[in-house]
């Protein structure tokens, strides 16, 4: 049956779930909406080697618009500010009306932003898209001292970055250690401590009072009545699921949208994908919500097959990556629920992997060191933790032995 | 192609089985596969970024890059998961007296 499909949203989950789409329904209307003037592109980059130089604008995009038009993908750049569910409509500023008979939403998700009680919060940079991206990379060509708000992935990457680019970099966080929300300490503390080596100054257990500019300087009070001074601030204090437009729906809304294992809202015929989803995980009987890469490209092509009627649960194993300096941070599966923690290695140079267990078995590893060196064990990782299986910990914490042995039939 | 492109990589105990080596001829750097039916080669260096492939995954035909999880075919050298998008060039090789060669054009 050919349908309209309509895809809100033209990020990571969104061009892989229509380009899926396609692949099992040569039939129906797809057309992705998005509100950045782009094709979809690939985000990690912007913090990086875009911010580096050693990536383009041309080197960003998933798919070329060649590949759209083969296949019969229509983008139309457009921000929709109105949804009607009931109707199955979709409404941008100018009442331009997009009618659909499946919707798949994949919004994303925004950054925190601060919230200070001057005129300054326009002073204060965020980078999510590649237009932030583009005017940070611009301003702080001139600049020396640059502050960063927050000691989370993209503020300690844009950290590594600038400093790179030997720019005199200041990270300011709140909490007792680098990127808390989802990273073990003991693996924040290598990272810090590269930060260190590298020139970076890192302050913890901080919080912000208060900025003002002075002669184009800006002054940052800190909680401990310490004074900063800086030439540029930029902020990356968390984000939150895009979900503003739905606020005022039917659509079940906690922590982003709520999603069970097929990518179905609480709204026949709405599905979702990628960032902003809370999404049922059935191999961790529970609901979650990720901001990475990995998910974003599967979760989107798990919503086109659901969409284009090829009934399959989302069951993936949670991986995600940060690059800072020359080391290669990764993180599987979920590191917040064990009863037993095993560390294989350490020396960052040849890698350093914390193993999180839950009765025996692998639930989850974060892992840190310089790059190539901890992928191929985090990924039998990922292998060994859907197999379920008691693991053999002697092999786990000796580094001379090969993880290959656990996955071996 | 005259003989003299077979460069002599080590013997074939050096490579155990669904594993590689690294190969570093010159100024160019390669990987070499021990697989279940026989010898590969490929680059080295991942086509997405620039880091080597030596410390990859090998799992039945494919090595998983160790930084990204870009996924290439060994043996043609096809990029079969992004974050890789560009094929992975690969090269000739060939077993004889027990002693590994590849042919670098
Ligand atoms: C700077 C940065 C660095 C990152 N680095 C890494 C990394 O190293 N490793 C890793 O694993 N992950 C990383 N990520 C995370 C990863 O990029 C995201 O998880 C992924 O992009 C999410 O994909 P998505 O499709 O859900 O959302 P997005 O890619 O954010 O796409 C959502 C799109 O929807 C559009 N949109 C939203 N609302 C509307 C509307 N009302 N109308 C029209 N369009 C709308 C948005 O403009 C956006 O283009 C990084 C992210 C950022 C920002």
């Amino acid at each position: 049956m050919k349908n309209n499909i309509i895809i809100l949203g033209g990020g990571q989950a969104g061009i892989y779930a229509a380009r899926e789409i396609r692949q099992n329904d040569t039939e129906s209307n797809i057309k992705i909406l998005g509100e950045e003037n782009l094709l979809p592109y690939e985000r990690p980059p912007l913090s990086k080697d875009f911010l580096l130089d050693k990536k383009n604008e041309e080197d960003l995009y998933f798919h070329s618009s060649d590949i759209l038009k083969n296949e019969n993908i229509d983008f139309e750049n457009i921000l929709i500010n109105k949804v009607d569910f009931e109707h199955k409509k979709l409404f941008s500023k100018n009442e331009d009306v997009y009618t659909y008979d499946t919707l798949l939403i994949s919004t994303g998700s925004d950054n925190k932003r601060l919230s200070l009680n001057n005129n300054l919060n326009d002073d204060v940079y965020y980078l999510r898209n590649l237009e932030e991206a583009k005017i940070i990379k611009e301003k702080v060509s001139d600049k020396n001292k640059i502050t960063i708000i927050g000691g989370g992935f993209i503020g300690l990457e844009i950290a590594s970055s600038l400093s790179q680019l030997q720019k005199k970099v200041t990270v300011i966080e709140i909490g007792n250690q680098l990127m808390g929300r989802i990273i073990p300490k003991q693996i924040a503390d290598l990272v810090q401590k590269t930060h260190l080596e590298n020139g970076n100054k890192i302050i913890l257990n901080k919080q912000i009072d208060k900025i003002t500019k002075k002669n184009g300087i800006y002054e940052i009070l800190l909680s401990d009545n310490s004074l900063i001074q800086t030439d540029f601030i930029i902020a990356g204090i968390g984000s939150t699921p895009s979900v503003k437009l739905f606020e005022n729906t039917n659509l079940k809304l906690d922590n982003g949208i709520v999603t069970n294992q097929f990518c179905e809202t609480s709204i026949k015929d709405v599905y979702a994908a990628g960032d902003v989803c809370n999404f049922y995980h059935p191999f961790y009987e529970r609901n979650m919500r990720l901001e990475s890469y990995q998910h974003a490209q599967n979760h989107g092509i798990c919503a086109g097959k659901n969409i284009a009627g090829v009934k399959t649960e989302y069951n993936s194993i949670p991986w995600m990556w940060s690059d800072q300096f020359n080391l290669n941070l990764q993180l599987t599966g979920i590191c917040d629920d064990y009863d037993e923690i095993i560390e294989r290695g350490n020396d960052i140079n040849n890698g350093v992997i914390y193993f999180f267990l839950k009765n025996k078995k692998i639930r989850g590893a974060c892992g840190v060191g310089i790059v190539g060196k901890v992928g191929r064990d985090i990924r039998i990782t990922s292998k060994l933790t859907e197999k379920n299986t008691i693991i053999d910990k002697q092999i786990l914490l000796d580094q001379n032995q090969k993880l290959n042995k656990l996955i071996q039939k | 192609m005259s003989e003299e492109n077979w460069i002599e990589v080590g013997s074939i105990d050096s490579i155990e089985e669904e594993d590689l080596i690294r190969f570093d001829h010159q100024d160019k750097t390669f990987c070499v596969y021990r697989l279940t039916d026989g010898f590969y080669a490929t680059d080295g260096i991942c086509t997405h970024e620039a880091v080597h492939l030596e410390d990859g995954l090998v799992m039945d035909d494919e090595i998983e890059c160790p930084m990204h999880q870009g996924i290439f075919n060994i043996k043609s050298g096809e990029a079969l998961s992004p974050p890789a998008c560009e094929d992975l060039k690969t090269y000739p090789v060939k077993v004889d007296n027990d002693k590994i060669f590849i042919k670098i054009d």
